[in-house]
């Protein structure tokens, strides 16, 4: 199939106005009458709060009211509605908002935050859920089984709060029969997003019980949702606009920040109140991510067969559990790796501990499960005496086999097979750099699959208005936050329409009460499903083009033609229409009014997905797969710990390829983003579970000077049958596999097995003088 | 305090509390939002501005510093209908995700472009240190940087 738009590198349609400094993000807004929020939160990760006194406070300057949990004890949350939005009798992480101040500025908010004085009384915590799960643990929630539970949720255990299980064949024996056992323990730790904007919201409650919030978000439909449960608005009244994301990568998802605002607005109706939160609040006052210790257990026969694996994974989910239910569920699914396992017994635990919310970030679960079982993969082939690739090309998911939950691949699930040749080609066809000092270079690989973990009936969808002149305007409910979504679905709709992209605009805003309905903007699945739902809009908005036509040019709709933007009979050439002419409606010479004007419409649900059986996990849950293979080239410097990595290198078979500049970089840049995760990244508490490294100093971030020389992104093209034009999702993916493929090479340079990340020189040094 | 700025070649004679930042002066009192606020600290680059010909953090400068200072912003980048040669490089060469860190990469950027017209790879990088970016792995926005130069000079 040609395509004039589809796979070509056409330029961001969201450039300009960021490049100008027009782009608005939700800090730049003012509204008229706007206050400012700060909010007081928590310095202990587990306690009892005994008083707050914020007389001084309310007296001090510019303060126009101080909210604290009494005003609002109403809990939300939409699998576990565990969490109030300011913290009410108890706090459970530290960071945990306790107060807020409304002022006539931000800086009289501040002022006045100081002068509140709250009574705590401490009790023990527990920040880390294999400590979490042990019977001296102490209790996180007395009350969970109080709590409104999903049904999906299934609680069990000491601060368990969901128990994920997946289970095939028969494991006791296969570990019987088993020629190698290879048994590790591994840890992923807290690690965050930072995004460079941070969270802001400005919410408006009014007398007449309306609702308004502008919020950095990447679920404006979730929160409109969630407000509306939470203030008991009809869903109409509420509405949520969001302007540019200044970067997402889950940290924007679901709810965060907008319950909080909401409620703290509900205390000076009438008045918009803005609150943005600081560098330091990003870190402990909104979502973090990861936090997974797990445990693996494979079962191997001599030949390089894999027979049966036993996995445990414990998820720190912080102190309330709503952002992490379903990514349980992710680590489970995709604990495996990309290889059949015939017999499976895989517990996922998510577990409360005393740390912040832990939510979505860049691969949902499956970089936590990748790190372990990709790491176990070179441990097994090393006991077999085999070559990594030769063993992983032995037990990959290719066509014919079936995964973890059940599903059968077949020959529109991507090429594994083939991402792992071509990363292992690219990575060792090349001689190894010359290096100077005290350098030890090593390689190392690691394949991927991702799904996108979503309810199985997600829904996207697309207005597509014709304008006056032939131009359209396309409105979708899904987020531009960096990825470069809106040039892709620019061009599919320019592609499903057969007109040029500059006809084509896509509205940057998204507005409950405008754009149509979309699930969110997480979990890879935007090109694919508002892509869907656009090639559905288009083909309506050219359906209704065609009747209209056919009024016009009185004859039958199937005698009409539509070829580019002009409309004619099959029978007559001649007479011959353009869009233009029928875009707002047809006014006959007369002046009679023939037709209506054109908008075209499309929603998408994906069919036939269900959700996985409760005791083995079984089901066809997975909308697709999309594969990979990362390949790392990296040196370490014996003397001072550093590792350098040289080439960074990813196959990716995401189907057909919508924009390759933008989706190569997407990749690279989930990949550098993974690095860091890999080398520098860490949350570290105290032991009172205080984050320690609350700043972009001590949180180091990869910046230029850390990206590689050499970043490769290849793409296998395999279409998918579901996907727009073929295309799957590729913005986590990149992020999956690098953390395993670092520790694989460095192992290759040091003979060290890392089993935790980051891999700091720290670390290296000390293994290091170990072996020696 | 009164504090005067020439910001884009427009002078603001402001009265300002001694403890105003010259970002809080160029969002509240200039109204220019396009420069942006990621740390408070110095450590982002996301409010890069260029005072005096020389890069700065506006959110670590006080307001007071940069009287009688001439402030360029990324509004001030562009000649009327004309974008920079930069901001055209940065669309060129999809520099821009999700767009937060790209005023201050601008202003960095364009602070070398006027005192140095034929950068090493190393000046550039220098330039960008302690620029921190999320989205991109930084490759596309060094490339449209040397692009920029590239199409300019030669």
């Amino acid at each position: 199939m040609g395509f004039s738009i589809v796979g070509k590198n056409v330029e961001r349609v969201d450039a300009y106005e960021k490049v100008t400094g027009k782009a608005i993000f939700v800090g730049d807004i003012k509204l008229p009458g706007m206050l400012y929020a700060k909010v007081l939160r928590s310095p202990n990760a587990h306690a009892i709060i005994k008083n707050i006194d914020f007389a001084g406070a309310l007296k001090s300057e510019g303060v126009v009211a101080v909210v604290t949990g009494k005003d609002f004890n109403h809990r939300f949350g939409i699998a576990v509605a565990d969490q109030t939005p300011l913290a009410v009798h108890k706090v459970r992480f530290a960071g945990e908002p306790v107060a807020a101040v409304i002022a006539v500025t931000e800086k009289a908010a501040a002022k006045a935050l100081k002068l509140i004085k709250i009574d705590y009384e401490k009790l023990p915590c527990v920040l880390y859920p294999q400590n979490a799960v042990q019977k001296d643990a102490p209790v996180i929630h007395e009350k969970f089984y109080q709590y409104k539970l999903a049904p999906w949720v299934s609680p069990g255990g000491k601060n368990v709060y969901q128990h994920f299980k997946v289970r095939r064949g028969d494991v006791d024996k296969a570990f019987n029969e088993a020629d190698i056992i290879v048994e590790n323990t591994y840890w992923s730790p807290y690690i965050h997003h930072v995004q460079l904007e941070p969270h802001g919201a400005i919410a408006q409650y009014n007398h007449d019980g309306s609702m308004v919030i502008y919020t950095s978000s990447q679920a404006p439909f979730v929160v409109q949702h969630c407000l509306s449960e939470l203030h008991d608005i009809p869903l109409n009244r509420v509405r949520v606009i969001v302007p540019y994301v200044g970067g997402g990568f889950g940290g924007k998802s679901d709810v965060t920040i907008e319950p909080l605002v909401s409620c703290i607005a509900r205390a000076v109706p009438g008045r918009p109140v803005k609150l943005l939160l600081t560098r330091e609040e990003m870190f402990e006052g909104t979502v973090v991510g990861r936090g997974v210790y797990s445990h693996y257990k494979t079962a191997v026969s001599k030949d390089g067969k894999i027979l049966g694996m036993e996995i445990k994974c414990y998820l720190g989910s912080g102190g309330y559990a709503d952002y992490a239910v379903n990514i349980v569920s992710g680590i489970a699914m995709s604990a495996t790796g990309p290889y059949e396992v015939p017999n499976l017994k895989i517990d996922c635990y998510g577990v409360y501990t005393n740390t912040p919310p832990t939510g979505a970030l860049r691969g949902y679960g499956h970089p936590e499960a990748h790190f372990g079982a990709e790491r176990q993969i070179d441990m097994i082939a090393r006991k077999l005496n085999m070559d990594p690739a030769e063993f992983r090309m032995k037990n990959l998911l290719v066509k014919g086999r079936k995964n973890a939950i059940g599903q059968i691949m077949t020959e529109h699930s991507g090429r594994v097979d083939v991402c792992v040749k071509s990363v292992t080609e690219e990575l060792f066809g090349k001689p190894k750099p010359e290096v100077k000092g005290n350098i030890t270079i090593g390689r190392g690989i690691a394949a991927y699959m991702k799904m996108p973990v979503m309810p199985t009936n997600v829904q996207s969808g697309a207005i597509i208005k014709l304008n006056g002149d032939g131009t359209v305007t396309m409105s979708v409910g899904a987020i531009e936050m960096g990825q470069g979504s809106y040039t892709a679905l620019s061009q599919i709709a320019a592609e499903a329409l057969g007109i040029p992209m500059e006809k084509v605009h896509i509205n940057t805003e998204v507005d409950t009460a405008y754009s149509p309905y979309e699930w969110q903007t997480v979990a890879s699945h935007t090109t694919w499903g508002v892509g869907n739902a656009i090639i559905i809009a288009s083909k309506d908005l050219k359906a209704k083009l065609r009747e209209a036509a056919a009024k016009v040019l009185k004859v039958d709709v199937d005698k009409i033609v539509l070829d580019g933007e002009k409309i004619y009979s099959r029978d007559n050439k001649e007479k011959m229409l353009l869009w233009s002419d029928l875009a707002l409606g047809y006014t006959s010479p007369k002046g009679t009014a023939v037709t209506s004007p054109i908008i075209g419409e499309g929603y998408f649900v994906a069919r036939g997905l269900e959700k996985p059986d409760p005791e083995t996990g079984q089901g066809n849950v997975a909308a697709d797969w999309t594969f990979g293979c990362v390949g790392v080239e990296l040196g370490v410097n014996k003397d001072t710990g550093e590792i350098r990595v040289y080439r960074l290198i990813n196959a990716i078979d995401a189907g057909k390829i919508i924009n390759p500049k933008l989706a190569h970089d997407q990749v690279m840049g989930a990949m550098v983003q993974a690095l860091g995760s890999s080398l520098s990244e860490v949350l570290v508490f105290s032991d009172e579970g205080k984050i320690r490294n609350n700043d972009l100093v001590d949180y180091k971030i990869p910046g230029l000077e850390d990206v590689p020389e050499q970043v490769k992104v290849i793409f296998v093209e395999t279409p998918e049958e579901t996907g727009p034009f073929g295309a799957r999702g590729l913005g986590e993916h990149g992020a999956v596999a690098v953390s395993p493929a670092v520790a694989n090479a460095i192992y290759d340079a040091l003979k060290v097995d890392f089993v935790d990340i980051p891999i700091t020189a720290d670390k290296v040094i000390k293994a290091i003088k170990g072996v020696d | 305090m009164k504090v005067k700025v020439v910001i884009n070649g427009i002078t603001f004679c402001e009265e300002i509390s001694p403890n105003t930042t010259l970002l809080e002066f160029i969002k509240e009192k200039a109204g220019l939002t396009g420069t942006k606020t990621g740390c408070e600290n110095g450590e982002c680059g996301a409010c890069t501005v260029i005072m005096n010909g020389k890069p700065v953090r506006s959110c670590i400068i006080l307001a007071a510093e940069a009287h009688g200072a001439i402030i360029t912003t990324v509004e001030g980048l562009a000649e009327k209908d004309k974008l920079h040669p930069l901001q055209q490089s940065f669309i060129r060469k999809g520099a821009v995700q999700c767009g937060f860190c790209t005023p201050g990469m601008l202003m960095a950027a364009k602070a070398l472009y006027d005192r140095n017209p034929a950068p090493s790879q190393k000046d550039i990088e220098e330039a960008l240190s302690g620029h921190l970016c999320r989205c991109t792995g930084y490759k596309p926005i060094k490339e449209a940087i040397e692009d920029a130069f590239n199409s300019h000079y030669n």
